[in-house]
């Protein structure tokens, strides 16, 4: 399984336990670190968000999807598993269309390192989204 | 000199242009900028960025015969 990628639909509590599984193997790694970006039901001028329709440039996310773990990896020197997935297509609210794991050797890199993935996620995934009502 | 390079729409770009793709003769990616909001004036709106070939454009280029540029609307992920 690759470090990054995009999933169609939302990404499930099947899947998540599936990437939690991912670096089992390496029993250096004494902290695990998730983060779980939901579908909110936002209202906008007066009608409910029920879901959220991704789309993404696919060959460009990939790249940069490669180019994000190499930053975080190398910004964070104690980190050693970066993983993350994006939804495409419909997410209803209450889905989960982003998820992020990293593993370090301890818990400090692993929390910090979470969060910058994130962001650098939201600064340069290609992926853009379309309200549903 | 003019080539023909494939543009692609993504996000709000697609909604505004109603196609995904489109091909335009051109020259440079900043002679293209005018083309693109010449014939989708809706585009004026957006403060898109372009890649080339799939990476992220810094600065305006010149452009080759099939070269493909993606107009990338603000980044909406996560």
């Amino acid at each position: 399984m690759n470090d990054s990628f995009l999933v169609g639909g939302p990404i499930t509590p099947v899947l998540i336990s599936e990437l939690m599984t991912l670096g089992n193997d390496d029993t250096g790694a004494g902290a695990v670190s998730v983060f779980a970006g939901k579908v909110r039901d936002d209202e906008i001028e007066g009608k409910k968000v029920t879901a959220l329709e991704y789309s993404a440039y696919n060959e460009m996310a990939e790249k940069v999807a490669a180019e994000i773990i190499r930053t975080v990896k190398s910004a964070f020197s104690d980190v050693r598993k970066v993983v993350f997935v994006h939804s495409t297509g419909v997410v209803k609210a209450g889905e989960v269309s982003l998820f992020i794991m990293v593993t370090s050797g301890h818990r400090d890199h692993a929390i910090r390192a979470c969060r910058h993935t994130l962001e650098l996620i939201k600064e340069n995934l290609p992926v853009w989204k379309k309200e549903l009502f | 000199m003019k080539n023909v390079v494939r543009v692609l729409w993504f996000g709000v770009a697609q909604e505004i242009t109603g196609s995904a793709e489109e091909e335009f003769m051109t020259e440079d990616t900043a002679v293209l900028r005018l083309q693109i909001l010449e014939k989708h004036p809706g585009m004026r709106t957006v403060n898109f960025r372009l890649a080339l070939n799939g990476t992220m454009l810094k600065k305006d280029r010149q452009l080759e015969e099939n070269d493909v540029i993606a107009v990338l609307p603000p980044f909406a992920g996560g």
